[in-house]
């Protein structure tokens, strides 16, 4: 099969009726265009986000709609080829984090992120991922369970060393755990502070949790680069492994799409309800916080929130950190857009891990910066270790004094007996 | 008698000439005729021959001679009659059958090429024209006899003009107006079911003044009474204007003299001059009178859409059943290609 | 004659072709293969029905976070639909018509309201085409449809103005026209954007639903 046989089979996979009415109820406003970061800090009208899936619509009425055959008879949408293929790649990829804001903000109610997101399982089916280094990360990911390659045994052996390293005890592997949480690759690489933070909230409010060294990279490069089977094999991993000890709760870590994907997808590839909970980090420590199970010390800080869409906007889960950082004493100074209507830090939906994007970042990060620095905050704080690594990179390049850190280290740091 | 002018005619009856000067001015203000023409055509009138007009009347109800008939006093409908000379009428005239017959012969002949032909009632076609015969002939062959020799020929009601009402559906007996029939002769449409009289007399007081036809409109009927619809001249527009429409016969706004348009009043679609001429020496017309108008001046006004009580905004739709055909239809063409396009999703 | 034949036949087969269209394309979609969804709610079923029913009516206005770049367009984009509105459900002859459909009908409004509506409407039309034609984003994204419905809509709006006006062309003609201009807009209607009259609250609705479920901000 070819390239382009196989980008429409990988499009027209899995079109319900929620995904045909946003695809058939376009009426070509152009609203969406004015919320995304990507048009609004370029101007280029290619960058509109409806435009960015016009392949899986023609698809659709090609293969899929209602009137296909008269698509096909009359020639009323052109035929996929390898050619517009290429020539959307960075429509799909580069310029978009599936962040939301345009399914915000239609008025005909199209959830135009979701249709990004499959737009990418044809794009990936052609082999159309952006290779440097998205692509590579998927394939690793996919070969191996991890997009660095890291294995079980590994992983173990890095959690012990990380506990000596900050002086926590690590649970690895218990047979029997009510909490299981998990990890971003990110946090491996460049933040393993959160691992020990995690650990050290978890031993202190005494429940019974373990991390699973069959199932532990959340972060689901696979997703983001529209590789179903990758992302049903990554999910079914953890989803087995929490079920494997019969976890009450699958804690997701400071990430985005993770929790998306574990949250409100895991179930449903899976085929029937999940027989445990499914929290994000701050949605565990703002409930043990809200039962009296976890105490905290007060902060004197004055900190903004960036908060991360795949979280908030997308996963409904905006009161966990305000709740957390109430109880903690900070004094919240809100983003001019802040909350579900959040901007993109630019970095979501693999676009951090696509090397020539880069300027496309920058442009997206200019407006957080303006917003963060008119928030008249220190610090920002943050539940996601790409939006942490994207505003660090940004602050970096931009000469910031602003710091960025996170909310979860905030509260291991800061726990009280 | 027969060389008389009609100012000898009617000098000998005691009308004087300023009585026909005033009826002159009648006319050419109904005609819509500049007031300096009224002398010109007094002065016409009164050296002018009497006119022969044969009437043949086909298939017809003999409504539009009696509005004809219908005046009380001494009109302009009654004083034409001294401006024409009806030669042949099968009505009104006293002989019958070949004595008849001969009656109309002399006459076409005595006025070869210069009488007017008066038709009333549709020319039924179907099954060779059986379905309306006089004396055994049939309408058509009459028509087709007689036309040649006619300076014009008047298409005097909507069914000599249309077909009229025995055109309606089915029409059985193939009904057509005159102007389907003759296609080389000068044909003036008077239509109207019944038309209104002084239409009638004022077309023949033109053709005897000015030896012409008046100016006709693109479906041949005279400018002066047709070139306005009835809504342009209806007393109650200004009721169409401020949206009163009376809802229902006899109700409120029906009694407060409101606008009949939501009653099925086809007046703006018809032209005719019932709104400003009025019927029985300008006693009323139907709007006046409290029913909308029914179109009866305009081709096919029996057959039209929803009928006389559905408004010009409204018809006739496909109806609930056929929708919910259709709804079903698309039901199954959407199944259809829902059940095509789930075979392509693994 | 053409006034008849808008009136019969015309408006016969305008009305079935509209049905059949609206219906085949919405049971073409709904009827695709649905997915269990067996991630936990965060609502239950009683919200997700009132979110799915209330996004039908908040995405009616933007966010305030999106109007200073999206006011302009939406303010047009609104003075056209409702003087469309204003039009359709305060015209006399329009609720004549949904009377005898429907059986129902309610007070007209008074023509000098109609008059002015009839004209914003106007004018914003224009003024929306005009814009789909010079902004960069709307260029790019338009396509025959939505010329093709532009102009389907713009006939019936001018033939009404210029009908009810009185002044131009005769009443018969005007009101064939006028029809016949309908009657083309409800053969398009299934078949183009303009079925954003349907698919407008299944959209909302859904995507309300959805993310009532996930408590997420609709």
């Amino acid at each position: 099969m070819n390239d382009v046989a196989k980008a429409l089979r990988g499009f027209v996979a899995d079109v319900g009726p929620g995904v045909a009415l946003s695809l058939e109820a376009c009426v070509h406003c152009g609203q969406c265009a004015e919320a995304c970061q990507f048009y609004v800090q370029t101007g280029d009208p290619r960058y509109t986000p409806i435009h960015k899936v016009e392949l899986f619509k023609q698809s659709y009425d090609r293969e899929i709609g209602p009137f296909a055959f008269a698509y096909k008879f009359f020639g009323l949408a052109p035929k996929l080829t390898a050619e517009t293929l290429l020539e959307w790649q960075d429509l799909v990829y580069d310029s978009c984090n599936m962040c939301g804001r345009c399914s915000l903000i239609c008025p005909m109610g199209i959830d135009i992120a979701e249709l990004v997101e499959r737009t990418r399982h044809g794009m990936f089916e052609a082999g159309l991922a952006p290779a440097d280094f998205l692509g590579a990360l998927a394939e690793k990911e996919r070969a191996t369970g991890s997009p660095f390659g890291l294995t079980s045994e590994n992983f173990g052996t890095l959690l012990h060393e990380i506990g000596e390293k900050h002086g926590v005890a690590m649970r690895v592997d218990e047979v029997r755990a009510d909490i299981v949480p998990t990890i971003s690759s990110i946090d491996v690489k460049t933040y393993p502070g959160s691992m020990a933070a995690i650990a050290k909230i978890l031993n202190h409010v005494g429940e019974s949790w373990s991390f699973r060294t069959d199932g532990f990279d959340a972060d689901n490069v696979s997703l983001t680069a529209g590789d179903r089977a990758g992302q049903d094999a990554i999910t079914k991993s953890i989803v087995n492994a929490a079920i494997g000890c019969e976890a009450k709760i699958l804690v997701m870590p400071e990430c985005g799409h993770s929790y998306t994907e574990m949250r409100w997808e895991a179930a449903n590839s899976f085929g029937r309800d999940l027989p445990f909970r499914v929290l994000q980090i701050t949605e565990l420590m703002a409930e043990m916080i809200q039962s009296g199970k976890l105490r905290v010390k007060k902060v004197t800080q004055t900190a903004t929130y960036h908060d991360a869409c795949q979280v908030s906007r997308r996963g409904g889960a905006t009161a966990a950190p305000r709740v957390i950082m109430q109880a903690l004493g900070v004094e919240l100074r809100e983003l001019e857009d802040a909350g579900a209507e959040n901007w993109c830090c630019g970095g979501g939906g693999g676009v951090a891990l696509i090397k020539r994007a880069q300027p496309l970042r920058d442009k997206a990060f200019a407006l957080k910066q303006k917003q963060i620095e008119a928030a008249g905050a220190a610090t920002v704080y943050t539940s996601c270790s790409g939006c942490r690594q994207t505003l660090e990179h940004g602050g970096k390049a931009a000469g910031w004094k602003v710091t960025v850190a996170s909310l979860l280290e905030l509260v291991a740091d800061n726990l009280a007996p | 008698m027969r060389d008389e002018t009609v100012g000898d005619m009617l000098g000998r009856r005691g009308f004087s000439r300023r009585g026909l000067l005033k009826f002159a001015i009648a006319m050419t203000s109904s005609l819509a005729l500049p007031p300096s023409l009224a002398p010109v055509m007094a002065a016409n009138l009164a050296a002018a021959r009497r006119q022969s007009v044969i009437w043949l009347s086909f298939q017809e109800c003999t409504g539009c001679l009696e509005t004809l008939l219908r005046t009380d006093s001494p009109t302009i409908a009654g004083l034409i009659f001294d401006f024409i000379s009806l030669d042949y009428q099968e009505s009104l005239m006293a002989a019958a059958g070949s004595a008849a017959e001969l009656t109309l012969r002399q006459a076409v002949a005595a006025n070869a090429g210069k009488y007017l032909l008066a038709i009333d009632g549709s020319i039924p076609v179907a099954d060779g024209g059986v379905y309306s015969l006089t004396g055994g002939r049939t309408n058509v062959s009459m028509l087709q006899e007689f036309a040649p020799g006619a300076a014009a020929i008047l298409a005097i009601g909507t069914c000599a003009a249309y077909g009229g009402i025995p055109k309606a559906f089915p029409n059985p007996t193939g009904a057509v107006g005159v102007e389907d029939v003759i296609l080389d002769k000068p044909i003036v449409n008077i239509p109207g079911c019944p038309p209104i009289p002084e239409v009638l007399s004022g077309v023949l007081v033109y053709f005897v003044s000015f030896g012409r036809l008046p100016d006709l409109d693109d479906q041949k009927r005279p400018l002066a009474y047709f070139g306005t619809t009835i809504h342009d001249q209806c007393y109650r527009k200004p009721f169409y204007d401020q949206g009163k429409f009376a809802k229902s016969f006899d109700d409120e706004g029906a009694r407060q003299g409101w606008c009949l348009f939501e009653l099925g009043c086809k007046g703006p679609t018809t032209h005719n001059a019932c709104a400003s001429l009025k019927w029985n020496d300008g006693t009323s017309f139907p709007i006046e009178s409290g029913h909308g108008c029914l179109g009866c001046s305009e081709p096919d006004f029996w057959d039209q859409e929803g009928g006389f009580y559905t408004s010009l905004a409204g018809g006739t739709g496909p109806g609930w059943r056929n929708a919910g055909i259709a709804a079903a239809t698309g039901v199954a063409l959407g199944a259809a290609a829902a059940i095509a396009a789930r075979r392509k999703v693994p | 004659m053409l006034l008849s034949f808008a009136r019969g036949p015309g408006m016969q087969v305008a009305a079935l072709i509209m049905v059949v269209g609206m219906f085949w394309r919405l049971a073409g979609i709904l009827l695709l293969r649905r997915r269990a969804a067996h991630a936990a709610a965060r609502n239950p079923f009683g919200a997700r029905l009132l979110g799915g029913a209330v996004t039908v009516f908040t995405r009616t206005i933007p966010r305030r976070t999106f109007w200073p770049r999206v006011a302009p367009g939406v303010a047009l984009s609104y003075v056209f639909h409702v003087g469309l509105f204003i039009i359709l459900f305060g015209g006399a002859p329009h609720i004549l018509i949904i009377h005898e459909i429907f059986g129902v009908s309610w007070p007209d409004l008074p023509k000098g309201v109609i008059v002015v509506a009839s004209g914003l409407t106007l004018a914003a039309l224009i003024a929306l085409l005009v814009r789909r034609l010079t902004h960069p984003v709307l260029q790019l994204l338009s396509t025959a449809d939505d010329f093709l419905s532009w102009l389907i809509v713009f006939l019936p709006v001018a033939t009404g103005i210029l009908l009810s006006g009185e002044t131009v062309g005769g009443y018969g003609t005007l009101l064939a026209l006028h029809i016949l201009s309908v009657e083309a807009l409800m053969i398009w209607l299934p078949f183009g954007k303009l079925m954003h009259v349907a698919l407008v609250f299944a959209g909302r609705g859904v995507l309300g639903y959805n993310f009532a479920r996930k408590g997420a901000a609709t």
